[in-house]
Formats: C-alpha cells, sequence, structure tokens
C-alpha cells in the first residue's frame, strides 16, 4: 500500500503542486489547510510522512510540530518544513521542535520529491 | 521531470486573488485600528504565501516585488515600523500592483507594461523608506539547485567512500537510517555497504528507540561531493558523515571533505522569534472544499435540467398509459430529479459578502478623493446568489454607490448645517424576500429633488403635462431611458453612465430596481434579483394552440371570465377585482394571433414588485418545472419574451418576460397623447 503523505498549507497551490509531485511518485497525499485541521487528520488512518507549512492561520506550523511529538504513534514520523531563505530563525526553531528535515519555499516539485525520497519510499 | 503545474498555476490565480482581497480588507481594519495584530499577521501572511506559491511556478516579477512588500510587512509585525495612513496607503497600492502582477505575469504569460513597470519603481521606491537600513536586495528566487549545477559540472564517475555513523536519537527524529541508504542508491550504485554494529551495548542497557548503527558505505557516481553531503542534510545534527573520494588507479582514499560536516551550519537556536498570533480569523479557506471550473457545473446543470424535461415526458406518457405501478415509479423519479435539481442548482450558489466587501476600498478611496467622512456599513454578507449573478451586480452596484457618494451624501458641512451628522453612512444589505434576493444601498443623504425630476421628465415627454404620479413614480423615472441626468438634475447625475445603464443591466439578471427616497433623509435603492437564472417554477398557459410560460412567483391568482364580463373589459381594459382597478392584457391580441378566442377565457394575475396586472389566455395548463433556454441572437431584440424551454412532449413554449410586458404597456399609456396619464399600473 501507498505511504501517506500529509501537506499541510494553508496555500491550496502549494498543496496542489506537492500533491502532483507526490502522486507522481506514487505516494498517496493527505491535504490539511492549517495545524489544526492537520491534527484532526493524523487520527484514524497511519501518515507516513508530514510536510508543513510554518506560517499558518488558527495554528502555525512549529505549535503544530511541537502537538505532533507529543502524539505517541507518530513518535518516529519524519516532519518536513517548508520555510522560506528569509525564516533562517524558523528553521532553527522548527527543527529544535522536532522537524529535522526542510524544504525552502519557493522549491521545484523534483526538489520536492528528493527530500521525501530522503525520507520514506512510496 | 516533467510535471504538469498547468491546474496548479490555475489554483494560484484564483487563490492569489482571494488572499489580496484579505490583504486589502485587513489593511482597511487596520487603518481603523492601528494595533489589531490579528490584522497585521493576516496581512503579512496573504503577502507571504502569495509570494511562496508564486516561486513554485517560477514567477520572479511577482517574487521579486512581493517580497520586498513582505520586508515591509515582517518589520511592521515585530514592531519596528508603525502603521500611519501613508503606509496603509502605499500598501493599499501594492496590493493593486501584485494584482496586476499576478494578471499580466500569472493568467498571461506577459511581461508588464511600461506604465505598470513605472508605478512598481515608484511603489518600490515608496516601500523602500520602510525597509530595514542595511537591506540586502533579495529576489527570493535565485537559488536555484545548486547540486543540479554541480552534477553537470562534474560528468565522471568518481568512485567515493561514506563513512556514516548514525546518532542514537535518529528514530526519534523521525528518520530512517535505511532510507538514506537507498536514496543514495538513486544518485549511482552502491558497490558495498558494511553495517557497523560495534556501538550496540548490552542488551540490559539497549534502548529499542535509540539507534546504534554505522555504515561504510561505497557508492560510484556522478554526482559531486557537494551533492552527497547535501544527501545527509537532514540528518546532519545526529550523524558524523565522511566522503571521500577513492583513487582507484592508486587504491588510496584522497580526503576531500574529511571535516566533519557535522553541526556545520545550523543558525544560532536562541535568535527570537515572533509567533504569529493564532488569529481567529473566519474560516474562510477551509479543506473542506473542493475547487471545481464553473464550466463543469454549467454543464452539470444543463444536463440536470435535461433530466428533468425528460423525467416530465416519461410521467407524462405514464400517465397516459393508465399504469398505476408506472406512474408511482415515475413519480419517484420525478421526486429524486426535483431534489438532484434543487442539488446542482445550489453548486452555483456565492455568497455576496465578497462582492460587498470589496466595495469598503470603493468607498474609501472615493469619500477621500471627494473629501467626505463616509462610512459603509455591510449586512447580509452571508446571503447567497448565483455565481453569474454575484459577478454581472458588481458594476451596477459600483455605479450605485458611486451616485450616492458623490450625490446623494452631502459635504460635511451641509450636513451638520442640516443637523446632521457630519459623517455620512451609506449601507449595503442583502436579505431573501418572497423567492428572490434584495440588495438595498442606502445613504443618509439628502434624497432625491421630486420637482425636478418630475419637470425634467415632462421636458422630455416621458410624463404628459397635468398627470398625476406618486412619489414613488417620480422617483423611478431617473431610470428611464432618454432621462438625462447630465445638467438639470444635479444630485443625481453618473459619471456618463445613465441610471437606465444601471437598470438595464439589472433587468439582464431579470431583476428589477426600485427606489425610495425621502428629502433631506436619504434615499434607498432596492434591487430585486433571481434566487437563479437556470430553472423557473412556470405556470403553463394556453393561448390557441401555443403555451406559454409564466414565472410561478409573479402569479397571485386565476380567474375566469364570463362572457359578460369579456364584453365589458374589453371595451375597457380593465377588470373590477373586488374593487381594485386591474389592468388586462389580451396575450392573443398583444402576439397577434390569429382566430378568435375560445368560448371560456381566463385571467392570470400577475404581480411584480409593486405593479399588477391581469392577463387574458385561453386555457390555465398548470404549474410546470421550466428549464430556460435563451433565445437565440435573432430573437435577442423582442420585448416580452425572456426565453424558451421544451414541455414534456417535446413542444416548445415560449416564457413570458413579465416585468417588460407591463413596462411596455405603461410607456405606450404614457405616450399617447390623447389620453391623458391614467395609471395603467396600480399600485398595491
Amino acid at each position: 500500500m501507498a505511504k501517506n503523505v500529509l501537506v499541510v498549507d494553508d496555500s491550496s497551490s502549494v498543496r496542489q503542486v506537492v500533491g502532483i509531485a507526490l502522486k507522481s511518485a506514487g505516494y498517496d497525499v493527505i491535504e490539511a489547510c492549517d495545524g489544526k485541521d492537520a491534527l484532526g487528520k493524523l487520527t484514524g488512518q497511519k501518515v507516513h510522512l508530514i510536510i508543513s507549512d510554518v506560517n499558518m492561520p488558527n495554528m502555525d506550523g512549529i505549535t503544530f510540530v511541537k502537538e505532533v511529538k507529543k502524539l505517541a504513534s507518530y513518535k518516529f514520523t519524519p516532519i518536513i518544513m517548508l520555510t522560506t531563505e528569509s525564516q533562517e530563525s524558523k528553521k532553527a526553531e522548527g527543527q529544535a521542535a522536532g522537524a529535522k528535515a526542510w524544504v525552502v519555499k519557493p522549491f521545484q516539485p523534483a526538489q520536492m520529491l528528493a527530500a521525501v525520497s530522503k525520507l520514506i519510499l512510496p | 521531470m516533467s510535471i504538469n503545474l498547468d491546474q496548479a498555476l490555475q489554483t494560484f490565480i484564483v487563490e492569489a486573488h482571494e488572499l489580496l482581497q484579505v490583504m486589502e480588507q485587513s489593511l482597511l481594519q487596520l487603518e481603523t485600528e492601528p494595533a489589531d495584530q490579528d490584522a497585521i499577521g493576516a496581512i503579512f501572511r496573504a503577502a507571504h504565501t502569495i509570494k511562496g506559491s508564486a516561486g513554485l511556478f517560477g514567477l520572479n516579477p511577482v517574487v521579486s516585488f512581493t517580497h520586498i512588500v513582505e520586508d515591509v510587512l515582517d518589520r511592521l509585525r515585530d514592531g519596528s515600523v508603525a502603521v500611519d495612513s501613508r503606509l496603509i496607503a502605499v500598501l493599499l497600492k501594492c496590493g493593486d500592483h501584485m494584482l496586476e502582477l499576478i494578471n499580466v505575469v500569472a493568467s498571461r504569460g506577459e511581461p508588464l507594461q511600461p506604465a505598470a513597470l513605472e508605478r512598481e519603481a515608484a511603489l518600490r521606491e515608496a516601500l523602500s523608506t520602510y525597509q530595514a537600513p542595511h537591506h540586502t536586495p533579495d529576489t527570493g528566487a535565485q537559488h536555484t539547485e545548486a547540486g543540479a549545477a554541480d552534477r553537470a559540472n562534474a560528468p565522471a564517475e568518481v568512485l567515493w567512500h561514506i563513512s556514516l555513523r548514525f546518532g542514537v536519537d535518529v528514530f526519534r527524529n523521525g528518520m530512517d537510517p535505511l532510507s538514506f541508504l537507498r536514496y543514495l542508491e538513486t544518485l549511482g550504485q552502491i558497490t558495498q555497504v558494511t553495517t557497523l554494529t560495534d556501538s550496540i551495548p548490552a542488551l540490559d542497557s539497549w534502548d529499542p528507540e535509540s539507534c546504534y548503527l554505522g555504515f561504510e558505505i561505497e557508492l560510484r557516481s556522478t554526482a559531486s561531493h557537494a551533492t552527497l553531503n547535501e544527501v545527509f542534510d537532514f540528518v546532519r545534527d545526529d550523524c558524523d558523515v565522511h566522503i571521500d573520494a577513492i583513487d582507484e588507479a592508486s587504491d588510496s582514499a584522497v580526503s576531500i571533505g574529511s571535516e566533519l560536516v557535522a553541526q556545520a551550519e545550523q543558525g544560532p537556536l536562541t535568535a527570537s522569534v515572533q509567533r504569529l498570533p493564532a488569529a481567529s480569523e473566519p474560516k474562510t479557506r477551509d479543506g473542506n472544499y473542493v475547487r471545481v471550473n464553473a464550466d463543469k457545473l454549467d454543464e452539470l446543470i444543463n444536463l440536470v435540467g435535461e433530466l428533468v424535461i425528460a423525467s416530465a415526458g416519461a410521467s407524462l406518457l405514464a400517465r397516459s398509459c393508465n399504469n398505476d405501478p408506472l406512474q408511482e415509479a415515475t413519480s419517484t423519479v420525478s421526486g429524486l430529479v426535483e431534489e438532484i435539481l434543487d442539488g446542482a442548482l445550489h453548486l452555483r450558489m456565492i455568497p455576496i459578502g465578497d462582492t460587498f466587501n470589496r466595495f469598503r476600498r470603493v468607498v474609501r478611496d472615493i469619500s477621500q478623493e471627494l473629501g467626505k467622512d463616509i462610512e459603509l456599513t455591510i449586512s447580509g454578507a452571508e446571503t447567497e446568489l448565483d455565481k453569474t449573478v454575484v459577478e454581472k451586480i458588481g458594476d451596477p452596484l459600483m455605479h450605485l454607490l458611486r451616485n450616492a457618494m458623490d450625490h446623494g451624501i452631502e459635504s460635511a458641512d451641509a450636513r451638520r448645517a442640516a443637523g446632521k451628522a457630519g459623517k455620512g453612512h451609506l449601507s449595503l444589505n442583502a436579505y431573501h424576500d418572497s423567492g428572490s434576493i434584495v440588495i438595498e444601498i442606502a445613504d443618509d443623504g439628502n434624497g432625491l429633488n421630486r420637482e425636478r425630476i418630475l419637470e425634467k421628465a415632462q421636458e422630455r415627454g416621458l410624463v404628459a403635462s397635468g398627470a398625476v404620479l406618486s412619489d414613488q413614480e417620480i422617483y423611478n423615472l431617473i431610470f428611464e431611458p432618454g432621462f438625462s441626468t447630465a445638467e438639470a438634475v444635479t444630485n443625481l447625475s453618473g459619471r456618463g453612465v445613465g441610471m437606465d445603464v444601471v437598470k438595464r443591466n439589472i433587468t439582464l439578471l431579470r431583476g428589477t430596481v426600485d427606489l425610495d427616497s425621502r428629502p433631506g433623509q436619504g434615499t434607498v435603492v432596492r434591487i430585486r434579483l433571481p434566487l437563479t437564472l437556470a430553472i423557473i417554477n412556470g405556470f403553463l398557459v394556453g393561448i390557441d394552440t401555443s403555451t406559454y410560460v409564466i414565472p410561478l412567483d409573479m402569479v397571485q391568482e386565476c380567474i375566469e371570465l364570463d362572457e359578460h364580463q369579456r364584453q365589458s373589459s374589453r371595451e375597457k381594459g380593465y377588470l373590477d377585482l373586488r374593487g381594485e382597478v386591474l389592468p388586462l392584457v389580451d396575450l392573443r391580441e398583444h402576439f397577434s394571433h390569429e382566430g378568435s378566442a375560445g368560448r371560456r377565457q381566463n385571467v392570470v394575475v400577475v404581480r411584480y414588485a409593486e405593479h399588477k396586472a391581469g392577463l387574458v389566455v385561453d386555457d390555465l395548463l398548470g404549474e410546470f418545472q421550466t428549464v430556460i433556454k435563451p433565445l437565440g441572437k435573432l430573437f435577442g431584440a423582442l420585448r416580452g419574451i425572456s426565453g424558451s424551454t421544451i414541455l414534456g412532449s417535446g413542444a416548445v413554449a415560449l416564457i413570458l418576460d413579465v416585468p417588460a410586458l407591463l413596462n411596455q404597456i405603461v410607456q405606450l399609456e404614457a405616450r399617447t397623447p390623447q389620453a391623458p396619464y391614467s395609471p395603467t399600473v396600480v399600485a398595491r
């Protein structure tokens, strides 16, 4: 069965681009529009990898990562942060929270795929 | 890799429009409440998201301009720049420019016009005063893949030796050492892997969640050292990596990157980061929405329309077969089809709120331009309307708002002299009213000048002199074509577009507009629109062998005309309906049907807005769900007919345009000089 990737971003075009790229490589994609929405999508199905933006309404990415790390069943789930080059401090904060991987926006779909495939196989 | 992003680009364009609207709303909000952190957060996020997404599509002009805007917004957010009206004005213009960039660069794929580039330069100049002093210009798009470039420069295949020592926390950080090895395989051929198990502790101190493994790997690859090094970016904290090229000839390892790459680059973790306020903003974009192309929806609704017709045909056949089970089955199908139809139509409904909110900016700009202090109140923003109606109602609303601000609301001095507050009020309101939607535009200005309108109308021959008209009828004269709004009626002159154009646009949407005004207290313009454009509940009537459809929501009652009444009503042109004068329109005569009327005739009493009239027909054929098919171009100029439909039997029926029909008769009467204006149409 294909692995589930949860894509959390308030921009639907980003979700769509990531979704197209990942699906083309054989991953299954679940979308969420902010941290709160994403937490809801973690229950009831197994998510194998999380890709999350930092700046989002309702619950930002850093808080979301901290919440994920509290969940026993997602202890070992890799998390990729979407950062921008002007947000070095956010990257560090994300890593401290437990999101060790990152992709810098704007990215090419191929870059995203490379990052994902370092962490899990489809 | 070629991935088709066209569809995603469309999503981006729609999304960017929404974000820019959010940005504008929040800026206006910030203008009234400069300390609103939620608004600042929302503005920043909008610019930030647009920049990020634009980068995905390589829209560099958008990225580079938005980057500067974002930069200023970031400083606004951390408090190093204060909110003032000049900054808001600049940022509003930046929003406009971003919109233009997206429309030109993203939608049409063209470069900007020189004039727009000039505007951009001016905005960049204005923004630069808000930027940090040691700002390094950053286009935000220049980090192309360094790895790709390396790969291009290093075509020769090299045998690499990679020493990996994973840290104990690597699993807990969500990293799987195996997946890194698999990823290496995509870069070349792994010729040898040795797993090092030396650091595995004794069983009693062994933590199953910890990693104790190391690997020695030999990889044959054309990838460069930097590319290989990049592979381990994510585990840099938890891993020691040594990457060396093996000189195969001498078989001695030449150390290129012998330095430990661990902990090489991380920025200081202590950097203070301001958290975005977890905004309590309404959920505008929820993950539960699916974007659907409007054309697909139209296609669906059209098909459902055909289904309705087909199901009506089946019901008709079933009835003629006299087969009870069959009739039951078709009636179940009809019920379901009707539900599908309701559901499908509902898909096209969108709230009017977005259109309303756009006017906040318009009101702000125009009131500044006019030097008046005007406040806009919006209510009923959640009222849903057909998408086409929402799109097309924008222009007429804009025109009415401009008029109200320009000529309705007086200057502050004049207002105070009249004993009113200096600040003018405009309100936009939308609500449901008996099967249609009403949009109200109200101002608390000076009202219309009744005498001057009447004078003007008589001068133009729109009204016979000496006619007695109600206030309502006089005010509505300003919507008449040919009613010059230019000089005479100073408080309602338009900007080159008359009110008749407003009315025409609304009529095209099968809506009506009327107006109420009180001297010194203000004016209310009411626009009445249908809920949907695609389907109406119709009432079928027959004349000779032809069938016509009257929109059911306009039908009030039906009366049988007996022989005696027919005689007298034909002479007088009206009917005594329980003491009320009901003007009659003989459709047989109106549409020039040949042959004489049958023995029995009926009157269908129709009401539209304030007007009531009786339509004389031969037969009453009952209710019918009518799917409107527009008339071809050839028949576009026909008045009194708004479209056609296909009946269950396959025959075509014309749909009556009741408002136009009534209007036509009113005008005919008013222009007949012999007959002094007698209100053909009676106010309720």
